[in-house]
């Protein structure tokens, strides 16, 4: 690949992750989930609507990436469609639960605490200030352990011709 | 006052199938999940300029907060809602001084961010785009955190 070919797919992809960033973000704030009070009543099980959202979407994407998959298909900026399916271990589980006490005492989680802020609650600063820490403080630890980190399902990974 | 483009809350039968949507879209496109605690690592080794950051991830970061900015614009026409933490800081309710709101709100940050990379991956990442692609793991991850979510909830109202 040439320079300019390269700088062609950086621009791609910082295109394509601002437009779906900018998605993402859109949606959560139509339905409120960057207040403090629609995580709380939901953790609280006082409204069902926030576990219906995420019902849905999984309802929605599940049954089109299985498909999407069976039938080979390919991306648009990096190769033939893979999903990744990691075995559960104690990892899962205990970083679910810290993160899970973290999501109910915090009253919101990552994307939700990007748009709290841009929504003009100043106090959100400290929530997006915790997660660059508290996500930085784990990898210090993988760092000094010297294991090599594999990335969950649910993050940024390794994808043969992904985008880099 | 120009009106409301958008209703007070996008109801969850309109936003859900919506987010399924850009999941898959994403995908589709990138090979990538829709997540957001690895948007914060990549966009944090961008930032810093560390070899092998991921830095379309910072425009992703960027877009998420954009996006966020333009649908509360267009609820509320004047940008005046802002309601974020006041739950905790206002005297109506629990009125919490500043720096206690401070404290408890970057305790719990701190507790989630590790245990999101400890996981590998958030509500987002694993709750939505890792149970969508029928990853174990992620199906795990967020029986454990909606679990402990829910408990901790709990234990909270209590006080």
């Amino acid at each position: 690949m040439n320079r300019a070919m390269r700088i062609n797919r950086t621009a791609k992809f910082n295109i394509v992750g601002l437009l779906f960033g900018a998605g993402f973000g859109f949606v959560l704030a139509a339905a409120n989930l960057h207040e403090y009070t629609t995580i709380h009543n939901m953790l609280s099980l006082e409204e069902a609507d926030v576990f219906l959202l995420m019902g849905s979407a999984i309802g929605v994407s599940l049954p089109l990436l299985w498909w999407l998959e069976r039938s080979k298909a390919r991306t648009a900026l990096a190769g033939p469609l893979q999903l990744s399916r990691s075995k559960p271990n104690r990892r899962h589980v205990i970083g679910g639960a810290m993160f899970g006490m973290g999501w109910a005492i915090s009253g919101t989680c990552p994307a939700p605490a990007l748009v709290m802020l841009a929504s003009g609650a100043g106090l959100a600063i400290v929530t997006v200030v915790g997660l660059f820490t508290g996500l930085e403080l784990r990898d210090i630890q993988t760092r000094r352990a010297q294991v090599t980190v594999t990335t969950g399902d649910g993050e940024q990974r390794e994808v043969v011709s992904a985008g880099r | 006052m120009t009106a409301a483009l958008l209703p007070d809350r996008l109801p969850w039968y309109l936003a859900g199938p919506a987010l399924g949507l850009l999941v898959v879209g994403f995908f589709m496109m990138t090979n990538q999940p829709l997540g957001a605690s690895g948007a914060y690592v990549e966009t944090s080794r961008t930032l810093r300029r560390i070899p092998g950051a991921v830095s379309w991830r910072a425009f992703y970061f960027l877009g998420i907060a954009a996006g966020g900015f333009l649908a509360v614009i267009l609820k509320e026409p004047g940008f005046v809602r802002r309601a974020g933490y006041d739950v905790l800081t206002s005297e109506a309710d629990l009125g919490l001084s500043l720096p206690v709101a401070g404290v408890i709100i970057f305790v719990g940050a701190v507790i989630m961010g590790y245990g999101a990379r400890l996981a590998g991956g958030c509500t987002s990442g694993h709750g939505i785009c890792g149970t969508a692609q029928r990853s174990p793991a992620s199906w795990t991850a967020m029986m454990s955190f909606m679990s402990a979510g829910v408990i901790t909830t709990f234990i909270i109202n209590r006080f």
